[in-house]
């Protein structure tokens, strides 16, 4: 008799515990700080293309109520209000949308200014495929999503990428690569996140992982190397020909040459959930020089 | 009675190269004394350093004192220093400039006193320059502006005065001027040192100090014949110094 | 010749120059009065008659918890950096120095892109050096850096020494902070942000640093106005007036490079309100420089303030960096004034 009388009392304790467990929500950013919300976010706004994508990979898109200019996928938030770069976001349009978290890097500045006006802040920046799916599960708890969720939303993209990575045909995965970012010229090596989904694809990279993620090389060192593809922006594409003995590079006069539009860019260097796209155009642009069809 | 300066064993060595070599010198209170000498004789440095604005090795006296037993106010009260093309102060206006010659008598923070101002007007008088007291010294001619710096000496009222080419930029009226000023001075006490190369001009003092090639080579009276050798000596005789209608002139010797 | 003694053309006295002092101070205190509120009524919404009221409380957060400290920092660090303006000039003697020359502004771009690789680098970083924060870490680079400059040359003994070093010390770490932005690219977005100066990121904390600094600095340099004073007319006419030289010069090099530090760590690097502030003051009025460290002060807070308030409202609702407005303002200025210079003076 007495044990049923405490038992109530008990679970109405757990259940109440429970309760403010769920309402306190805890998640941890990139320096490994804690951040806490009252409730799952509503109202978010995000400052990094990547963050976005993710957000809307998660189902989310509907809370997101401001982005940065640079963000432009899914269609749907390109009507958003703009709030500024990542770099220099405007603190009063942020403050003006009234958000419950804003997602940015870790290189944004304005990260204590919101947060000295009570802004709930969470500094994200996914660099590799790990950080991806770190984000994704970040993400799925600030929203109030389970875990599983999160996971389903992985497996799908790794999936996608393991089948891009399996459509290399043999001669494809024998190639030696160079990407390029960005006309400077600043490279890909294997320690940034391209590198990483080439790694996976099997092909080499020219530039080792201890140059760091993203070197400005001299261009000699390409031409010394003689990469048998060339992956570029459609902002190189006008300059790479004209730099010094890169008109006699074996990739350039096979016309192993992929030249991603500014649309394509965007995906493949993004390192967020359309990582499975990018590594598919890549794939197919080994597979078609591997063919030596231009 | 103390000499108004006295050198012992001066030495000075700016950038490695020893200017002055050894200078003994005992300056007589009251009197106007004028170091000549050829260029790069150390006329300039030799009045810095017995103005004490130069790091050096030896003692200099000001009035039986010895130059490092006195704070910087005393000094700043008991010398005026007029330099030698170093103003950069274009944009200060006229009554200002002469107002920074009461800098040692004035306190930290407070304003400048009745006193003060009369001194000023005083020395801005005495130079001619009242009338241009609130302009600025960018508004006026080289001659005017050496007339303002003198009245900023001026108006300080120090015992000693120092004087590195005060002639410069100035016309032969504004010269004369100068020269009646100085005897002033001197007719109540004021010690006069000044560095001159027109000759001409420094023959009216009452000693001279002969220089070359760091070194007094001789310091004696304007007037005596030895003097006015040693002088013509220094300028490896290419001039010669005559009497005329009771002044000393120089003439070239062609 | 006539001997007689002419009056002056003007009634002479020290009377004349303080009124116009005052009267200046007070005009330009009423224009930065204006400044400040016109600054609350611009910004990324467009330009909103705020005083008519609204019940919206996040207007309210915007206007007070945004707006209000922007215009009020662009007006603190207009003057801080018109009065190191104003301090250089008198110091080195030279109508074109700036507040940058010993280096500050070089050694705060250091610091700042130091603090932005180290934190983009390494999650775990150094444990301390996150919680310092940009500006933390610019002010750190700047007082460094003038550190460095006075070690060079060899104390504040010799004013050409320290003005060489000053530069040296500018060049050299300026090229640093380059090259730690190139081996990090992700760095060369924010040093640009940085490099071109803004507001956007100045609470009321920052707004109490620099009040502070200001407060320090202006007492300070004031004291010490009969110095730069006695330096217009030389070096050693300044030694011989009395004036306690070394010592007045690492006072002033000090506040010099506190006003800098405080100004470039809030708002990245503002050029040209140093440099033309003190011209403009000099140009106008006719007093010592009691006079001209307050005016350039007040001088520089209305010039910030204005550009502040154009670079949020003319290309609204997006912002230019105020930098780059300043340096058109400033620079506008300084060439009309050489022209008047090249025609008037022949």
């Amino acid at each position: 008799m007495l044990k049923h009388c405490l038992q109530l009392p008990m679970l109405a304790l757990m259940w109440g515990m429970l309760c403010t467990a769920a309402q306190g929500l805890t998640v941890w950013d990139d320096r490994q700080q804690p951040v806490v919300l009252a409730k799952p976010a509503q109202r978010i706004v995000s400052l990094l293309p990547s963050l976005t994508e993710t957000v809307c990979a998660l189902g989310q898109c509907a809370k997101l109520v401001g982005v940065d200019r640079y963000s432009n996928w899914p269609e749907s938030v390109r009507s958003l209000p703009r709030m500024g770069g990542g770099i220099d976001p405007n603190i009063e349009s942020i403050v003006a949308q009234k958000p419950d978290l804003v997602l940015l890097a870790g290189s944004a500045r304005g990260i204590e200014r919101l947060q000295s006006l009570g802004i709930t802040v969470l500094s994200l920046e996914p660099r590799t495929h790990a950080d991806v799916q770190r984000v994704l599960r970040t993400l799925a708890s600030s929203l109030g999503l389970s875990q599983a969720e999160a996971e389903q939303v992985w497996r799908t993209v790794d999936a996608g990428v393991q089948a891009a990575v399996q459509s290399l045909s043999a001669q494809a995965r024998l190639q030696r690569v160079y990407l390029e970012v960005s006309p400077a010229p600043y490279g890909a090596s294997e320690s940034s996140f391209i590198g990483e989904t080439l790694l996976r694809m099997g092909v080499r990279n020219i530039l080792p992982a201890a140059m760091g993620p993203f070197p400005q090389i001299n261009p000699e060192w390409v031409v010394r190397a003689q990469p048998d593809v060339i992956l570029a922006g459609d902002s190189s594409r006008q300059s790479l020909l004209q730099r010094p003995g890169w008109s006699q590079l074996r990739a350039v006069q096979q016309d192993r040459v992929c030249v991603f539009s500014q649309d394509q860019a965007d995906v493949v260097m993004r390192a967020g959930p359309r990582m499975a796209e990018g590594a598919r155009w890549i794939a197919q642009c080994l597979n078609r020089t591997a063919r030596g069809v231009p | 009675m103390s000499m108004a300066i006295q050198a012992c064993a001066l030495t000075v060595a700016l950038g490695g190269r020893t200017v002055l070599h050894n200078i003994e010198l005992r300056i007589t209170p009251g009197r106007w004394t004028c170091v000549v000498g050829p260029n790069g004789a150390g006329k300039s440095t030799l009045l810095k350093a017995l103005a004490g604005l130069l790091p050096v090795t030896g003692e200099v006296f000001w009035l039986g004192q010895p130059l490092a037993n006195l704070s910087r106010q005393q000094r700043a009260l008991q010398m005026a220093w007029l330099g030698q093309g170093e103003s950069a102060a274009l944009d200060l206006r006229v009554f200002d400039v002469v107002m920074l010659g009461r800098l040692p008598h004035q306190g930290w923070l407070t304003a400048p006193s009745t006193q003060d101002h009369a001194m000023v007007e005083a020395a801005l008088k005495a130079t001619q320059a009242w009338a241009w007291c609130d302009r600025t010294l960018g508004e006026l001619s080289g001659g005017e502006r050496q007339r303002v710096l003198l009245a900023r000496v001026l108006a300080g009222h120090a015992p000693l005065l120092l004087m590195d080419e005060p002639l410069a930029n100035l016309d032969p009226p504004h010269q004369v001027d100068w020269l009646e000023q100085v005897h002033c001075l001197r007719s109540v006490g004021t010690t006069v040192v000044s560095v001159l190369h027109e000759i001409g001009m420094a023959l009216h003092a009452d000693d001279i100090i002969v220089m070359r090639e760091g070194q007094v080579i001789h310091h004696g009276g304007a007037m005596d014949a030895v003097t006015h050798q040693a002088i013509e000596a220094v300028f490896e005789r290419r001039i010669r110094i005559v009497p005329l209608q009771g002044q000393w002139v120089v003439l070239p010797r062609i | 010749m006539d001997r007689s003694v002419p009056e002056p053309d003007r009634q002479g006295g020290a009377m004349k120059p303080r009124w116009r002092v005052l009267r200046w101070s007070l005009a330009l205190l009423l224009l930065g009065l204006l400044g400040v509120l016109g600054g609350t009524a611009v910004g990324s919404q467009g330009v909103q008659a705020w005083w008519l009221g609204s019940p919206d409380p996040v207007v309210h957060q915007i206007i007070w918890d945004i707006r209000l400290p922007r215009s009020l920092g662009a007006w603190l660090g207009g003057a801080l950096l018109g009065l190191a303006g104003a301090i250089a000039q008198g110091l080195f003697r030279n109508p074109l120095a700036d507040p940058y020359l010993l280096g500050s502004a070089s050694g705060a771009s250091l610091g700042v892109s130091l603090y932005v690789s180290l934190l983009g680098g390494s999650v775990m970083a150094l444990g301390w050096w996150p919680r310092l924060g940009m500006t933390g870490a610019a002010f750190a680079g700047a007082v460094l850096a003038v550190m460095l400059t006075l070690f060079l040359a060899r104390g504040v003994q010799q004013t050409l020494r320290l003005l060489l070093a000053g530069v040296v010390v500018g060049v050299v770490l300026g090229a640093l902070a380059s090259l730690v932005a190139l081996m990090s690219p992700q760095v060369m977005q924010t040093m640009q942000g940085f490099l071109l100066g803004s507001t956007a990121f100045i609470g009321w904390s920052a707004c109490g640093l620099m009040a502070l600094a200001l407060g320090v600095c202006l007492c300070g340099s004031w004291a010490l106005s009969r110095v730069l004073d006695a330096l217009t007319l030389g070096e050693s006419t300044a030694l011989s007036l009395g004036v306690p030289l070394p010592q007045a010069r690492l006072l002033l090099v000090g506040m010099l490079s506190l006003a800098t530090g405080a100004v470039v760590a809030q708002m990245g690097l503002v050029a040209f309100v140093g440099l033309a502030a003190p011209h403009a003051v000099r140009s106008v009025v006719r007093c010592t420089h009691s006079g001209v460290l307050l005016l350039s002060a007040l001088t520089g807070a209305a010039l910030l303030l204005m550009a502040d308030v154009l670079a949020r409202s003319l290309t609204a609702p997006l912002e230019m960096p105020v930098g780059v407005l300043t340096a058109v303002l400033g620079g506008a200025y300084l060439l009309w004034r050489m022209n008047r210079l090249a025609g008037g003076r022949s």
